[in-house]
């Protein structure tokens, strides 16, 4: 007689394996960080998706400076030209993924950071356009990215952003 | 997740099928070279790529991958005898030589010439290391000779074992470089594997649980990066190369030899995980073979005479809870090897991946998804040759590395993540 992982993992059994939702759609916000990104955020954005949103750029009320609560002070504008408080949108994403062109000093990303940290988001970086930037641009760009993201993803092409987001069901 | 289509695109590997052709691009393991260890040994099945084939080894140490079966009526060669530089069909004395040209039919004049107008289907295949490799390509394209670090050091530098999973290629790939779950499924073994333990590296291990993760793109692939926190505000980098299509390195461990897989389709529901062990620089000692052949590290415990391991679904992987909930295995199956392929072979034969829910920490998987469907489609639409066939890319080699914190870690380790001959892994 067959043991029972011989019978279950067989191509027949898989055939009943519920055929049902089993996750709910997840409310990602994809930020753009400099106007390099900018571009591929507006082409990005009118791609149908579930629950995706997204933002092309970051202001401040005055110049962010680290350690001050300035995650408060910071505000979001959406493709369409709204505007609405960087703390609020936090509140509401399940993952939060900032896209950067290497060279970028990714100011806003300890601000943002700060906000994903105090609502425990998790937060990934995806850098773009690295044959184009020197070694020491990019590590400039790192070391404001590396203790704000959970994950860093280094592209050579910006189609890999969609494939991301599709594949976590955005 | 995928798309059905695209489930099916990295998932088939079949004759005609888009990642059947990238495969083909490449020199592939296709067997051990010990299972043909002398001229005019026993012929040996082999199945690649969804194709029945038999290898063997003729009176003049040539080896050849054809056809399985007889041309006349269809019998297995696998009962040939293999003798005066061919194999011989038993049934009726067909004979073929290591290219599959019938060079004898005996039943016919040999002024006919009736036995050239026969030729079965064959593969080039080669000894390089331990490894018997073919390439089941065009012969127009067929690319140099490969040359993975572990494939060209002295024999006694290399270990390489291989064994049967039952399960599709791809989901037994993702596990090798998905770095998330070697602190919960191999929690066990870092402190306790003779292959793995008393390196110092190992104290970053356990003293930061969350590593942190990069995925970087490199030319034959991509580089993954795991970082947790060192000394002085540094940082301690695993850097784990992954060549197309399916090669990984794991990130060595002090001196302890450095291992790593190829995962080679037999058809869509089985794969071959051949798995090195080997050491740049100095021979492997009795006492690390005799570990490898016990199945310690990375390697598997296999049924004596075959190559499935003896852990395996038709004894539920030697399944002890008692074991997991003592805490001396997470999933109370012992083993590396298995730990994986049992959690692998559940998911199904070819696993849906409509179901799934990755998160980010699965990028590493979501890139080399990408890199292969990109490649595949470029192969087939444009013939763009695909990464990692330019032996450039297979000279490759993992690291860890304690670095400053600002440094991109691809670029920092530059030479330590190529091969340099003479020289150790860069190592801690």
């Amino acid at each position: 007689m067959l043991s029972e992982s011989a019978r279950m993992t067989t191509a027949a059994e898989a055939k009943f394996r519920i055929n049902a939702p089993n996750s709910k759609p997840r409310a990602i916000k994809v930020i753009a960080l400099d106007k390099r990104s900018e571009e591929v955020v507006k082409r990005l954005a009118r791609e149908p998706w579930n629950k995706a949103s997204f933002f092309a750029s970051v202001h401040f009320d005055s110049p962010p400076q680290e350690g001050a609560d300035w995650s408060m002070k910071t505000w979001l504008n959406d493709l369409a030209g709204r505007t609405s408080k960087l703390i609020d949108e936090i509140s509401t994403a399940d993952l939060v993924v900032m896209v950067v062109a290497a060279g970028s000093k990714a100011e806003a990303a300890s601000v943002i950071g700060e906000a994903c940290m105090l609502k425990r988001v998790m937060t990934t970086a995806l850098i773009l356009d690295r044959a184009s930037a020197s070694d020491t641009a990019l590590s400039d760009t790192l070391l404001h990215l590396r203790p704000y993201a959970s994950m860093l993803v280094v592209a050579d092409d910006e189609d890999y952003i969609k494939s991301m987001l599709v594949a976590l069901r955005a | 997740m995928l798309r059905k289509e695209q489930n099916d695109l990295v998932t088939q590997t079949g004759p005609g099928t888009p990642m059947g052709q990238l495969f083909r691009s490449y020199w592939i393991p296709a067997l051990l070279s010990e299972q043909l260890p002398e001229n005019d040994c026993p012929p040996v099945r082999v199945k690649l790529l969804s194709e029945r084939l038999v290898a063997f080894r003729d009176s003049q140490g040539r080896y050849g991958l054809i056809d399985e079966f007889c041309p006349h009526r269809g019998a297995s060669l696998w009962f040939g005898r293999n003798e005066e530089s061919g194999l011989r069909c038993p049934y009726h004395g067909w004979k073929f030589d290591v290219t599959g040209q019938c060079v004898e039919v005996p039943s016919e004049p040999v002024e006919s010439h009736f036995c050239d107008k026969i030729k079965l289907k064959s593969y080039p295949l080669v000894k390089r290391g331990p490894v018997l490799w073919t390439y089941m390509g065009p012969p127009e394209k067929q690319p140099p000779l490969p040359e993975w670090e572990f494939a060209m050091v002295p024999s006694d530098q290399v270990f390489v074992s291989k064994r049967l999973q039952e399960c599709n290629w791809l989901q037994a790939m993702e596990g090798g470089i998905d770095s998330s779950h070697v602190s919960f499924l191999h929690r066990g073994d870092l402190n306790s594997d003779p292959l793995f333990k008393g390196a110092k590296g190992n104290k970053y291990n356990l003293g930061d649980l969350s590593p942190v993760f990069e995925v970087v793109e490199s030319e034959g692939g991509l580089y993954i990066g795991a970082r947790r926190n060192a000394e002085n505000g540094n940082y301690y980098w695993r850097i784990t190369p992954w060549v197309m299509p399916s090669f990984t390195m794991v990130p060595p461990r002090g001196d302890h030899p450095v291992h790593g897989h190829f995962w080679i389709p037999i058809d869509d529901e089985n794969c071959w995980a051949y798995t090195y062990d080997y050491h740049a620089t100095r021979p492997l000692t009795a006492e690390e073979r005799e570990a490898m052949r016990a199945g310690k590290g990375v390697h598997s415990r296999n049924i004596p005479g075959t190559f499935r391991p003896a852990a395996n679904k038709d004894n539920d992987y030697l399944m002890d809870r008692a074991a997991q909930k003592a805490g001396r295995t997470f999933s109370g199956v012992e083993g590396i090897a298995i730990q994986d392929a049992s959690l692998q072979e559940s998911m199904g034969p070819i696993v849906d991946r409509t179901k799934e829910n990755l998160v980010s920490t699965d990028n590493g998987i979501i890139m080399a998804r990408h890199r292969l469907m990109r490649a595949a489609k470029a192969l087939v639409e444009k013939g763009v040759t695909p990464p990692g066939v330019d032996t450039a890319h297979q000279r490759v080699r993992s690291a860890s590395v304690v670095l400053p914190a600002d440094q991109p870690f691809k670029d920092a380790v530059k030479e330590a993540l190529a091969v340099r001959p003479g020289m150790a892994h860069a190592s801690v």
